[in-house]
């Protein structure tokens, strides 16, 4: 456990919330207790189902559970998954908690701060008028009170001074101290698998904060990069905290990737970090289009997630479904149930121009050295597409 | 869609953390759940005052106010060694009160 970065460790800029002893601490505990679910308490949930629960289910159904679903009806009773979803569950309501009381003392010293930096800026565009999606608005994401949209004050950035805060403990450090690993994992792959490929225009959609932004514009300082998100607070502080690092040319726009502004086939690259599984049924396949829509021959779409479901057996599916049911994530078991291949193929791009990969940041280092927490340690699946040539669908 | 929030500018008054959405229940009592909140926020409060007590004798012992040995190596003297069992069996006392046996005196009749 000793290798889990104190919070801090957390890189600081202007708008790093002051932070005591006990705050630090508080968020310090929160990642000891993610280690301690992933490592004691989520083993001891499967031996319960290896060693009763899929005996049991054999015995009243006369076959084992076949799928995620199965497991779930066999385990809904089992009373280790009830107590590590238990602790899991205030695992996260206690990060938010802890994170809500650090940032609200100083909400207004925060939203000063980050005025100051994004004062007559051109670099920050925007849209009162946006109508932010239901997915953003009527959801508190994984427990985020009020979600991603929601203001406190006028020009708020409470909320991803919170989230900015918060993620470096519920990943215990292991996103970097920036929290930039799918970033950096993003632009690692494209320099180790893609070397001479180096896009001019580069979108971000739904950037968030920006802090997997960041790294792109360090990967390739001569791009135009535009960053896109439906949420104020969000580019506000994601805005402010760019410049506050130092990086005063990344554009943030509040618009929707669903159908954004820019013009046809005017990027390179356009890219999405933890992002789909934010959307939903009705907004994804727009957004995939849009992405095919802004590629110009060459350019490259690809998205970092968690992978689909398909990949494991049905008990670890069933583990991993867990965000869906209970951290406020509603399209989470939709997403990781599809085939985003397809979805890309229908979105307009070749068959055979479709790819899946991973994606690892250089730095990763597994903390516990075991299991990897069921989907948060700082590698993805990501799944992509070239755009072809003429922009069409290849032929043949 | 209302997308205003509280403030929770004053740390003395309640954070209502409560995420929209229903709060799911994973025992078959609503009241073993909420027990099960409160004892994690403690065992995290626990763990937030040992951390807080292992920097203040790390930043004593730094600053040679302190030996660090000298808590390990503490006996206290009998008087000392008797205040504290009396802390102790107090402190007993209130986080059980409510499990432990009545004293036989005061035992109703």
């Amino acid at each position: 456990m000793s290798s889990l970065a104190p919070w801090t460790e957390i890189g600081r800029h202007a708008l790093t919330p002051e932070a005591g002893h006990d705050d630090a601490a508080r968020f310090d505990v929160v990642a000891q207790l993610n280690t301690f679910l992933a490592a004691r308490l989520a083993p001891a949930v499967r031996d319960s189902y290896e060693g009763r629960a899929r005996q049991a289910f054999r015995m009243r159904n006369g076959h084992e559970p076949r799928d995620r679903r199965e497991v779930a009806e066999a385990m809904a009773r089992d009373p280790a998954w009830r107590t590590w979803s238990l602790v899991r569950r205030n695992t996260m309501e206690m990060r938010q908690h802890a994170g809500r009381q650090l940032v609200g003392r100083q909400a207004e010293a925060l939203r000063d701060r980050a005025r100051a930096l994004n004062d007559g800026a051109a670099t920050l565009h925007l849209d009162p008028a946006l109508d932010v999606p239901r997915y953003v608005s009527a959801m508190d994401t994984h427990l985020m009170r009020g979600g991603y949209a929601a203001e406190g004050i006028a020009d708020d950035v409470a909320n991803p001074a919170n989230y900015d805060a918060g993620l470096f403990a519920t990943v215990g450090g292991m996103a970097g101290p920036w929290n930039d690993a799918a970033g950096r994992a993003l632009a690692s792959w494209l320099e180790r698998e893609h070397p001479t490929f180096e896009p001019r225009v580069i979108v971000d959609l739904g950037c968030g904060l920006g802090h997997n932004t960041l790294p792109l514009r360090r990967a390739f300082p001569a791009a135009r990069i535009v960053a896109l998100d439906v949420a104020a607070p969000f580019l506000r502080y994601g805005h402010a905290r760019a410049r506050a690092l130092g990086v005063e040319d990344i554009e943030f726009r509040q618009e929707d990737a669903t159908a954004t502004s820019l013009p046809d086939g005017c990027a390179d690259l356009v890219y999405t970090t933890m992002v789909l599984h934010e959307t939903s049924a009705e907004a994804l396949p727009r957004i995939l289009a849009e992405t095919h829509r802004l590629l110009r021959p060459g350019g490259l779409a690809i998205h970092l997630e968690q992978p689909p479901y398909r990949r494991f057996e049905p008990f670890e599916q069933f583990m991993r479904d867990w965000d869906g049911r209970y951290n406020n994530e509603p399209f989470w078991t939709a997403l990781h149930e599809m085939d985003l291949t397809e979805r890309l193929v229908r979105a307009g791009f070749g068959r055979d121009r479709v790819f899946e990969t991973e994606c690892r940041a250089p730095t990763f280092k597994a903390a516990t050295g075991r299991s990897e927490d069921f989907g948060r340690a700082p590698a993805w699946y990501a799944v992509g597409a070239w755009q072809t040539a003429n922009g069409l669908a290849a032929i043949g | 869609m209302d997308l205003s929030l509280p403030l929770d500018a004053d740390p003395a008054q309640p954070t209502p953390t409560v995420a929209r959405g229903r709060r799911p229940e994973f025992t078959d009592n609503p009241m073993l759940d909420r027990l099960y909140s409160v004892t994690l926020a403690l065992v995290a409060e626990l763990a937030v005052t040992r951390t807080r007590l292992d920097t203040l004798e790390r930043v004593l012992a730094k600053r040679g106010t302190l030996d660090a040995a000298a808590i390990d190596d503490f006996r206290p003297d009998p008087a000392e060694a008797e205040a504290r069992g009396r802390l102790q069996a107090e402190y007993l006392e209130r986080v059980f009160r409510e499990l432990a046996a009545v004293a036989p005196s005061e035992a109703p009749r």
